[in-house]
């Protein structure tokens, strides 16, 4: 069950912060997006993880 | 029945969490010992074992990971302080590419030693719990102080530690 699932690890976390690890890769757009939903839903962040994943600030 | 199934998902997270961290090198234990790479090309491999008999304030760090870039600075201080009482510093480099590690290193230029592990191999060696972690070596080999994350105020806990160490040999 868990043989395609791996835990990344501290040291590898960089990979999570790559342009081709994100959801939607135009900046621009995914601003925009996020800005229309936060508007509408009266709160802000939690769409992203924060930093580059260091797992510890 | 979602509660049994909810039950074995957190045991098993915690299994897994647990077997993750069962090895990891805390205060007290002997540090492992590794030989790397330079990050800089043509410089000799880096070794515990060549830096024998001296305090080594060995950290972990990557150019991905900001509060290791706001520590190594004040490191670089810490080092030119107490260099002379015995001080090394090895700062073990994670970056996948190395080149990564280096733009860094152009714009802030850094003085102690600085391995390539991009392969991860020394950080698993030490079972590193999060980046940046660092970890203080008595000349007896003894990891004395093991420091995660870096926050305002870290650095006193830091050069306490050494101060410590450095008095005692």
């Amino acid at each position: 069950m868990l043989a395609a699932c791996t835990q990344v690890r501290p040291w590898e976390r960089g990979l999570l912060a790559k342009e081709e690890m994100a959801w939607r890769t135009d900046a621009l757009e995914s601003a925009l997006n996020d800005h229309i939903f936060f508007s509408k839903e009266a709160s802000s962040g939690g769409s992203s993880a924060a930093g580059g994943g260091c797992g510890c600030n | 029945m979602i509660f049994r199934k909810a039950g074995y998902a957190s045991v098993m997270a915690l299994t897994l969490s647990l077997s993750f961290n069962a090895f990891a090198v805390e205060e007290g234990d002997d540090a492992p010992a590794f030989s790397l790479p330079s990050i800089e090309q043509g410089q000799p491999d880096i070794s515990m074992a060549a830096l024998e008999g001296k305090t080594i304030f060995v950290d972990f760090w990557a150019s991905w990971c900001a509060p290791c870039l706001k520590s190594l600075p004040l490191y670089n201080e810490m080092y030119r302080k107490y260099k002379d009482q015995g001080l090394e510093i090895i700062a073990i480099n994670v970056d996948n590419p190395v080149e990564d590690g280096l733009d860094f290193l152009i714009d802030t230029p850094l003085d102690f030693l600085i391995p390539s592990d991009p392969d991860g191999e020394t950080a698993e060696l030490f079972q590193v719990i999060g980046m940046p972690t660092s970890y203080l070596v008595s000349p007896e080999g003894k990891v004395e102080l093991v420091h995660m994350g870096f926050r305002t105020g870290d650095m006193e806990i830091i050069e306490e530690a050494i101060e410590k160490v450095l008095a005692a040999n």
